[in-house]
């Protein structure tokens, strides 16, 4: 459904006619980035009907405030995805608790060719990935499993049967380990 | 963290919330109040999409899922209400919404003119690319509609709404005060070009208006349109 032939220099342009509050860029906009956006949804919050409602939620952002986007440094992709993320995750975090348990998510790593796999993103995910692989395994997929689905500090600590502080000292220090290994 | 000693890039305890923030994996009221800082703290929401930068490259684990068509029908009626852009015919040179999206399409093109060739090393050419979205008040009809100069072309998407048996969609341009003049028949199908005749591109401009209507088997008999119109929109340049 999702078309190929939609670039990142094309969703940029939509993007900014999106800011000038152009409807036929918004549709097109939609057309090019709205399976991606459910794909981000459906995977925070694992019910399709809050999925579907976070989706609308989430363009209804992206209508009023693609202007933003022109400030920012992300690639237009990546900046749409953050929009959904903290959407679903709010979301999620009002809800109080998940309604299923997706443990088996924090496993599927990054491996697994997106169909976005452009060779532009290609190095940069090696590049994650192989910082991600310095890390020890429990920790990178904790990192992954978090960013992924949403989950909470407390959700983790369960998880991983460590006391809730613990787990925050963790992932902060594997955080930074990321970072200074992405900037080596 | 004290208040105004964090904007150096690497003061640790914004850049640990930044990092957390962007995880996902704070509380609910904490996530909150991060939001609130971001709006207003330009170092801090730095901080933030850098991270966001960092990490982006694990969104290539989200799948693309198809989204049912209903939530796009429910989206659009939240953000533009149960009408859709500006109506055809009756009262159109009229109407505020087609006088607005004229200004939005100049305002457009000049704001495309200055900021594309900031956010792009090749700028295209003004003009030789248009869109259009088609839609209509009463109908479920829905069309994107694309111009191409170049190559002389409009190609259309077909995204809802069937037409009538026994009948087809007729496309047709109208250009300021200008009575509508027929591009052709739309064929049947998802993804379908019309070829326009020289005569009529000096009609296909950013401003004019695309609008397609309900005709017998084989397009109007007149020359005019004889159907109801079942969804309009108005030429943007890319």
């Amino acid at each position: 459904m999702v078309p190929q032939q939609f670039t990142s220099h094309d969703v940029t342009k939509l993007i900014v006619r999106v800011s000038l509050k152009d409807r036929a860029a918004f549709d097109l906009l939609y057309r090019a980035t709205s399976a991606k956006l459910f794909g981000v949804c459906l995977r925070v919050l694992s019910d399709r009907a809050e999925a579907e409602e976070a989706l609308q939620e989430v363009f209804v952002k992206v209508w009023t405030k693609a202007d933003r986007f022109v400030a920012s440094e992300l690639s237009p992709i990546s900046w749409l995805v953050a929009i959904a993320r903290n959407h679903a995750i709010d979301r999620i975090r009002a809800r109080g608790q998940r309604t299923a348990a997706i443990d088996e998510a924090g496993e599927l790593a990054d491996e697994r060719p997106g169909p976005e796999a452009q060779a532009i993103a290609e190095g940069e995910r090696e590049r994650l990935s192989a910082c991600l692989g310095e890390l020890e395994a429990d920790r990178a997929a904790a990192v992954r499993g978090a960013y992924l689905n949403g989950d909470s500090y407390a959700e983790l600590a369960e998880r991983f049967s460590v006391p809730l502080n613990t787990m925050r000292t963790w992932l902060r220090r594997s955080l930074m380990k990321l970072k200074e290994c992405l900037e080596r | 963290m004290t208040p105004g000693e964090d904007r150096t890039p690497d003061a640790g305890g914004d850049d640990h919330l930044a990092a957390e923030y962007v995880l996902g994996v704070l509380p609910g009221n904490e996530r909150e109040v991060l939001a609130r800082r971001i709006a207003t703290d330009a170092g801090f929401a730095r901080l933030v999409e850098a991270w966001e930068a960092r990490l982006s490259p694990l969104n290539s684990g989200y799948d693309e899922i198809e989204v049912p068509a209903s939530v796009k029908q429910a989206l659009d009626a939240r953000l533009f209400g149960h009408g859709a852009p500006a109506t055809p015919k009756s009262g159109l040179l009229q109407s505020l919404a087609f006088w607005r999206g004229l200004a939005v399409a100049s305002l457009a093109a000049f704001f495309i003119a200055i900021a594309i060739p900031l956010v792009l090393p090749v700028a295209t050419t003004p003009d030789t690319r248009l869109v259009a979205s088609l839609a209509g008040d009463k109908t479920d009809v829905r069309y994107l509609a694309a111009y191409d100069a170049r190559s002389s072309e409009i190609g259309l998407s077909h995204l809802a709404g069937d037409r009538a048996a026994g009948h087809d969609f007729e496309l047709w341009i109208i250009k300021g005060k200008e009575p509508p003049v027929s591009l052709g028949v739309i064929p049947a199908g998802a993804s379908v070009h019309l070829a326009v005749t020289p005569a009529h591109r000096d009609l296909i401009g950013s401003g004019a208006l695309f609008a397609i209507s309900l005709e017998p088997r084989g397009g109007s008999p007149t020359g005019k349109p004889t159907g109801p119109v079942v969804a309009s929109g108005d030429l943007r340049a890319l």
